[in-house]
């Protein structure tokens, strides 16, 4: 794991996370080895322009405008 | 006509011998409890059964039927509820311990339009736990099992709808889709499955779920069984305000042009990586035989996908709010899948849901940009066959990846993207593996055009090598 237990452990701590105990701390490994890895690939990206908009619109057709 | 000879029609085919009187509502209610009863013990499909319900409902619409009160091709028909959608004063566990007994006041909205439109519910379906995995292996009501192959995981999280679809229990199931959660258990077990755009049917109902992306779609055994269910669901609902207020168009009336001059996409990237050889194979035939049928051919690129992996930051924060009371009050009721997926939640940055959240953006941007050159796309629905129920791992390109809890995700790889969209898309089966069980293929289309997508897969449905083919255990 990238992030060390003692950082997990501020963060519970600080921030009023739910506990772990250090065999959890393994068992959540996995998936935030998966966060990390994607959080490595987003580093050359840039999203600073990148719209918020979220909805879909449609015209009366049911046709898409994007 | 025998009872199992019934069970094994489509609702298409049985409506209107259903509004002539030739097939009664309760003696079809009556044979598919049964059939329920007997494959309940191996597939492990329902968390509850209604017989008494299904009954009652059954004799109160034949009665109607009598009475020329007719409302529709679901008049009569028995389905499934996956049970994470309230029915009201019917236990709706979510599959966890943790709702073991939680009895809803009310009927979700799409339960309440099923009721509308004359369906008889027959029972709520067995899931994953929290509807939180792609396996349906419930580690607190049991695991369900593939119809095709015992020993094999349905797909999930709606896996006990698509396994009474596929074995002749239920003519349809409404199950939901967050990440595949519909077209994984179709593709898995042979049937049919829809995720139509988000905001078309209404969410409200919709238990313990994520804030952003989740659908309620249906799983059926033919394509135009699939546009009567979404015809009953679909509509603005002014009490969720993810539905949009757009025209539902008849879905029916598309079903049966040809596909001639249509135009379907390719991804170039993605959607043909990290895929098993077998399900490969059988999309690409799908893809030939769509060409046979008169459809263009486009090379698509979509290489924004390569950053598809960060819109997991969003769910995996959207997750631990959700569950954060009920792992407040009964984290020991969690199983440990579900539990420590989630709680790993705690610990994305507001920054990087905020990435995942512009990631999202660019991915929609450009499968709009790309749907504006062809009409659909075409791709695998998983990147496997079913796994076995005990799998904890599958192996692609020599690498291997978690099939469940923590680091899981591969089998949604090509699903979950567009919920992130929000675009429609339907898995249709195209064959099946060397061991028996069935392959699908993904249609995606444009937003709010469903229509377009039930042609599509009819055209193609009609000539699949799936066609006529079932599960030895529903007979």
């Amino acid at each position: 794991m990238a992030i060390s237990k003692d950082t997990l452990k501020a963060m519970i701590r600080d921030f009023h996370g739910f506990e772990l105990s250090d065999s959890e701390m393994d068992l959540i490994a996995p998936e935030l080895d998966a966060y990390l890895s994607e959080l490595e690939k987003l580093r050359a990206l840039d999203l600073s322009k990148v719209m918020s908009s979220r909805l879909i619109k449609a015209d009366e057709g049911g046709q898409a405008d994007g | 006509m025998a009872n199992q000879d019934l069970l094994k029609m489509t609702i298409s085919e049985i409506a209107p011998m259903i509004r002539s009187g030739e097939v009664s509502p309760v003696e079809l209610t009556e044979a598919a409890l049964a059939q329920a009863d007997r494959l309940q013990p191996t597939l492990n499909s329902f968390i509850t059964i209604l017989r008494d319900q299904a009954m009652d409902q059954a004799k109160k619409q034949e009665a109607a039927i009598v009475r020329g009160e007719f409302l529709g091709p679901l008049q009569g028909i028995p389905i499934g509820i996956k049970d994470n959608i309230a029915t009201g004063g019917i236990r709706t566990t979510v599959g966890t311990k943790v709702l073991s007994d939680n009895v809803p006041d009310e009927d979700a909205e799409v339960v309440r339009r099923c009721k509308e439109a004359g369906a008889i519910i027959l029972g709520k379906e067995n899931l994953e736990e929290f509807a939180a995995g792609a396996t349906s292996n419930n580690p607190h009501y049991g695991p369900v099992h593939n119809p095709w192959g015992l020993d094999h995981i349905p797909g999930g999280s709606s896996g006990g709808g698509g396994a009474n679809v596929a074995s002749g229990v239920t003519f349809a199931s409404l199950g939901t889709d967050l990440g595949g959660s519909v077209r994984l258990p179709a593709t898995f077990c042979g049937v049919v499955g829809l995720k139509q755009t988000y905001g078309r049917v209404s969410q409200r109902g919709l238990l313990v779920t994520s804030f952003n992306g989740d659908h309620i779609g249906p799983m059926t055994r033919s394509v135009s069984d699939s546009a009567l269910v979404l015809q009953a669901l679909a509509g603005y609902d002014p009490l969720d305000p993810s539905t949009v207020p757009v025209p539902v168009p008849d879905y029916s009336a598309a079903l049966g042009r040809n596909l001639q001059g249509m135009k379907m996409g390719i991804p170039s990237n993605y959607f043909f990586e990290l895929v098993d050889s077998e399900v490969e194979a059988a999309v690409r035939l799908a893809i030939e035989a769509l060409q046979e049928l008169g459809v263009e051919t486009r090379e698509v690129s979509l290489p924004s996908m390569e950053y598809s992996g960060a819109l997991r930051f969003a769910s995996m924060s959207d997750s631990v709010v959700t569950h954060e009371p009920y792992i407040q009050s009964n984290r020991e009721d969690y199983g440990p899948d579900t539990l420590y997926r989630t709680l790993a939640g705690q610990f994305v940055l507001g920054r990087d849901y905020s990435k995942s959240l512009k990631v999202q953006r660019i991915i929609q941007e450009e499968h709009a940009r790309v749907l504006q050159e062809v009409d659909f796309l075409v791709t695998p629905t998983a990147p496997v066959p079913a796994p076995r129920i005990d799998a904890k791992y599958i192996t692609l390109d020599g690498e291997e990846h978690r099939v469940r809890g923590p680091g899981s995700g591969i089998i949604s790889r090509f699903t979950s993207p567009e919920n992130a969209t929000g675009l429609p898309a339907i898995t249709v089966p195209c064959g099946f593996s060397e061991m028996g069980l069935p392959i699908g293929v993904q249609f995606i289309g444009r937003a709010f055009d469903e229509s377009t997508l039930f042609r599509v897969a009819q055209g193609y449905e009609a000539v699949s090598p799936s066609r006529g083919h079932w599960p030895t255990l529903a007979d």
